[in-house]
């Protein structure tokens, strides 16, 4: 109907557009707050939790009031946030967390990025199965393979101690999604740029380095962020392998493990629990929102193809 | 082309699958050699489920500390493991069965005392009947005990009861004072106090209706069962048919039921509604005095403001009661004398209080000293497992039963009781009759 | 465990060389051809992630998929006999006795059927939303995604508040002011399973709206200008343009939500426990596995669930098939 009307009258439209444009703004900007507001009212709840004493968080528990910080209280709003830093060695953790993640996101480019290369450009006998292989551990639950893993990990290859950190790092740095990932971003990049570093005379390893890798930030950044989330948010398999923290030394655990624990201590506050919580999803987001623009087009490019 | 593909795939799965069959089983068993530090001290390992950070890390620690300053001139050392059992159920067990496998497992562990059936049958706990005197068992409220034998000590003991808003009650004017731990007032008394709540204009009693995801349900409201006369196993564990859906234990059901349907308790109450004082009881377990001490000063101001009752009676009287417990690992590397004294400076009254003083739990044995003013909270819980504590049902199928509780209580208010007794039966049942044939 | 895992790298070999040999001898009949010196390069540099794969992920569901024919106990890793095919006869005579697994088996094929097609659609329309040009649209994208990378622990604590069954819950409290009742949502079978599809697909369609807007960003702007100047309005033009150009995206969409779907675990544990009307069958296995300690027999239900999801995930390839 719409388009039917402008192209009937076509003279009409240069006069009535701003007016209408400037309306329909307004509303889209109306409709994405609420939309975002629905998407967001965990994380308002979690900030408005975080400034609560622990009577004040009862008091408003399944009211709208669990969505507003607590304004009666307004100066000790940040209470919870200096215990939690102060008493729980947060930082520790989190710098923890910081160098399995930096460790998992180089590795996991560079194993699965190769994989990936070598599965969408060679040509080589056993591809067909490989690809299967690919599709088929995508498809099969892993609930129950975390039993016989650990037993790899500690009995097979007897990683106990210190050593269990590589029993942290190896697993997460194979993922057979971000070789699919990766191997449909190569089939997108066209042949000509690699015949041509070829005829300089570069072999295919530096074909891979040197032409392929800097045209694939997009999808680089987006293995990166979901390789931090994903180390980041972690908690069960670290807390199953790595020792807890001996007498002064400096703990192996990352945040979100350390994180469970903190909750079990007793007398611990929702208020505090949840400046924790907030503490830690902080670098999540500011990376998301870093990488946002790569993201989008890491995901694209050769279109998805399963 | 594909389904050649496919089934050379399958094939080679088979086959592999096939092969780690037959050579699987490839761990070591414990060797009992005895472990020696370089000065020559026998070392006695022993493992933890709490975080060592933790007040109740700390407190094992200390007594760790002191079992090494005492036992220094006799050659015997101890050392530490904490393993928190943060990950839920699986990260502390999976820890533990590992370390079995490995043939690394601590010499004493600490354990949950619904596991001991499990954990006995399987073969992982030593049987310490004959190392710890009948005199000496007798100090304890309960033992861990599975066909007989004796094959754990509690570290600490729990117990709950009914916390009750005393300004509501005043307000109301209701007088239960009567009842305590040594003189526990009546499934009829019981409801005549939450009529009178209702009547007040309060929601009388949380009994917790909704915390059935975990282990909190079966653990605050197995009790009514017992009181009324029922049960839910056989002694041996292995039978759950004429007991699970007895009569007196779908009384003791219909009790709580009936609570619901005259409107003294709901599955709507929300878990703080005790707190900001709109609920007059709130059951639970001991934990909760130091919230009511520390966390709702606006509401709870001090003990003038709440106080304890036990749990009612009807046939018997009955309380929950169970903990976490110490044992001797089968395997134990450690030569038994040391691995022995160990395990009895641990369980020792001195320890129990120690233990307690930073848990705020109740000490595992008659024997630890404990200054509790009498008609204080942790007197009537101490009292209460002194005189009707009783254990959860010992089952090498505890879990499946604490499931099939929890769905009772889950549909409590919309189902007929011998029809949901009959189903959890079956289950139960069904799932012994597995456990009994697995040899 | 070691004599183990080499007498499968051995096979795992031994199998993955015979396929390369029917590869190559079937290599002229497929007008393939295969370089001696790429074909090395390509294995030396699959080298690392094969390696890793093998230990890591294949190896792990080998064993797995070999406990489901034996009698591990979790308690007795020294102690696994082969028993067949008992396991999968204990499956089948469960089902027939219409409990907890027969419920497991419905619900999970109601979330499936109501969590695919509602997150889905939820996603493309939040894609289409956002975009387009502006700092506002920008705000809102990372506004939608934020529930992916929140905790669901906190998420499902936070339902579970909105849904809470006294009349002060926040759905109740809503409702309320339209005069109905309070409900139990979350223990009502009527409106369990509903809510929980619900809360999923909240939770992760700002994942699938990602891949959706970079499938949009791969359709020409040109095709709309020429539907444009054809007369066609925005149904014609989403339709014949932007339908068309999401269809590989919204295959693959289909079939990671699917899979992930079949797979729901995570939210009835948090939000229900282990209750007939929202028992899944991820969480029939994990209670099965690890609660009440049956790994083998666990195992033998990942292996039905798996040949189940690859059978239906191959159907789906199938349907959906660009037919060029």
């Amino acid at each position: 109907m719409d388009g039917r009307l402008t192209k009937d009258l076509p003279n009409f439209r240069p006069n009535k557009a701003p007016v209408k444009k400037t309306v329909k703004e307004i509303i889209y900007h109306i409709v994405g707050i609420i939309l975002s507001l629905i998407f967001l009212f965990p994380i308002i709840y979690m900030l408005a939790t975080s400034t609560k004493s622990e009577s004040a968080y009862a008091m408003g528990v399944g009211t709208l009031n669990m969505f507003l910080p607590d304004f009666a209280n307004l100066g000790t709003a940040f209470e919870n946030y200096k215990s939690v830093l102060l008493n729980y060695d947060i930082w520790k953790y989190a710098l923890n967390s910081f160098i399995y993640a930096a460790i998992v996101i180089v590795l996991n480019i560079l194993i699965n990025g190769l994989a990936g290369y070598v599965m969408a450009k060679l040509r080589f006998p056993g591809k067909r199965l490989l690809s299967f292989l690919i599709i088929f551990l995508i498809v099969v639950p892993v609930e129950t393979s975390i039993i016989p893993l650990y037993s790899i990990v500690k009995i097979m290859l007897g990683l106990k101690q210190e050593m269990s950190v590589i029993g942290v790092i190896l697993p997460a740095a194979i993922s057979i999604f971000n070789i699919f990932l990766f191997m449909q971003f190569f089939q997108g990049i066209p042949k000509d740029y690699e015949e041509a570093a070829r005829i300089d005379g570069a072999n295919t390893m530096g074909v891979f380095l040197k032409v392929i890798m800097p045209l694939s930030k997009p999808i680089i950044a987006t293995v990166a962020v979901f390789c931090f989330i994903g180390v980041w948010n972690d908690y069960l398999w670290p807390s199953m392998i790595l020792p807890s923290a001996n007498d002064g030394s400096w703990p192996l655990l990352p945040i979100q493990t350390a994180l469970i624990s903190i909750k079990s201590i007793e007398g611990i506050t929702t208020g505090e629990i949840m400046a924790s919580l907030v503490i830690t999803s902080i670098p999540i987001f500011v990376i998301y929102v870093a990488a946002q623009k790569y993201i989008v087009k890491g995901f694209g490019t050769a279109g998805l193809k399963m | 082309m594909k389904k050649l593909l496919a089934s050379i795939i399958a094939f080679m799965l088979v086959v592999m699958t096939m092969f780690s069959i037959v050579a699987c089983g490839g761990g070591g068993e414990g060797n009992g050699e005895k472990e020696v530090d370089k000065d020559g001290n026998t070392i006695v390992k022993i493992m933890f489920h709490v975080d060592k950070s933790s007040t109740e890390g700390q407190a094992y620690q200390k007594r760790i500390d002191a079992f090494n300053a005492a036992y220094k001139d006799k050659g015997i050392k101890a050392q530490a493991i904490f393993k928190a059992r943060s990950a839920g159920a699986s990260g502390y067990e999976t820890e533990l069965l590992n370390n079995q496998l490995e043939g690394t497992l601590a010499d004493i562990i600490t354990f949950d005392a619904p596991n001991t059936a499990a954990y006995a049958k399987s073969g992982l706990l030593y049987d310490i009947s004959s190392l710890i005197s009948a005199e000496e068992q007798n100090n304890f409220y309960s033992l861990n005990k599975y066909e007989g034998k004796l094959y754990g000590l509690p570290i600490q003991e729990s117990s709950a009861g009914f916390y009750y808003n005393k300004k509501i009650f005043r307000d109301a004017g209701i007088d239960v004072s009567a009842y305590t731990a040594d003189n526990p007032w009546t499934f009829e008394q019981f409801k005549d106090v939450c009529a009178k709540l209702k009547a007040h204009g309060v929601t009388a009693v949380d009994m917790r209706l909704d915390a059935t995801k975990d282990e909190t349900a079966p653990y605050l409201l197995y009790p009514f069962i017992y009181a009324a006369g029922g049960s839910f196993v056989s002694d041996d564990g292995y039978t759950a048919t004429g007991y699970y859906n007895s009569t007196a234990t779908a009384k003791g059901f219909q009790f709580i039921k009936d609570l619901i349907s005259e409107g003294y308790t709901s599955y709507a109450i929300g878990a703080t509604d005790f707190f900001t004082g709109r609920v007059g009881m709130y059951l639970s377990s001991g934990w909760t005095i130091p919230d009511l001490d520390n966390k709702y000063r606006e509401y709870f101001a001090s003990r003038d403001d709440w106080g304890l009752l036990p749990y009612p009676k009807d046939v018997v009287a009955a309380s929950a009661t169970g903990s976490w417990s110490y044992a001797i690992t089968n395997n134990h590397h450690s030569d038994k004398t040391a691995t022995v004294e160990l395990l009895k400076w641990m369980a020792s009254a001195e320890s129990s209080k120690a233990i307690t003083d930073a848990t705020g739990m109740i000490p595992a044995r008659r024997d630890a000293e404990t200054n509790y003013a009498v008609g204080s909270p942790e007197y009537t819980l101490l009292k209460q497992l002194e005189l009707s504590g009783k254990e959860r049902p010992a089952t090498v199928a505890y879990p499946t039963f604490s499931t099939t509780f929890n769905q009772i209580i889950s549909a409590l208010d919309n189902s007929d009781v011998a029809s949901l007794l009959n189903s959890a039966t079956n289950t139960l049942q069904t799932e012994m009759d597995r456990l009994k044939n697995l040899k | 465990m070691l004599k183990t895992s080499l007498i499968i790298l051995v096979l795992f070999v031994l199998a993955f060389g015979g396929f390369v040999a029917y590869d190559l001898a079937t290599a002229r009949k497929r007008r393939e051809v295969y370089r001696v010196k790429s074909t090395a390069t390509a294995y030396l540099m699959l080298l690392p992630a094969v390696a890793l794969a093998f230990l890591f992920i294949l190896l792990p569901i080998l064993y797995s998929l070999g406990y489901a024919f034996t009698d591990y106990y979790l308690l007795r890793p020294n102690d696994i006999n082969f028993i067949q095919l008992q396991n999968f006869k204990d499956f089948f005579a469960e089902l027939s006795t219409k409990g907890t697994l027969y419920n497991a088996i419905k619900n999970t094929l109601t979330f499936v059927v109501g969590v695919v097609p509602l997150q889905i659609g939820l996603a493309l329309l939040l894609a289409l939303f956002v975009n387009r040009q502006g700092i506002g649209s920008k705000i809102f994208k990372v506004c939608f995604f934020a529930p992916v990378v929140i905790s669901l622990s906190v998420t499902a604590f936070l339902w579970e508040q909105i849904l809470a069954p006294g009349p002060n819950g926040l759905l109740n409290s809503i409702i309320g002011m339209f005069g109905m009742a309070p409900h139990d949502w979350l223990r009502d079978p009527k409106t369990a399973m509903p809510c929980i599809i619900v809360l999923s697909a909240w939770q992760g369609c700002g994942y699938q709206m990602l891949i959706f807007l970079s499938g949009l960003s791969n359709i020409r702007k040109d095709l709309y200008e020429a539907a444009a100047l054809d007369g066609a309005n925005w149904w014609r033009k989403f339709w014949l343009v932007t339908w068309v150009g999401l269809r590989s995206t919204f295959v693959y969409i289909l079939i990671t939500v699917f899979i992930g779907a079949c797979r729901i675990l995570t939210q009835p544990m948090l939000m229900t426990g282990y209750m007939d009307h929202t028992v899944t069958l991820s969480y029939y296995m994990y209670n099965k596995g690890y609660t009440e300690r049956w790994v083998g027999y666990s195992s033998a239900v990942a292996l039905l669930m798996t040949i189940f999801i690859g059978g239906i995930t191959l159907i789906q390839r199938r349907i959906f098939r660009e037919d060029k």
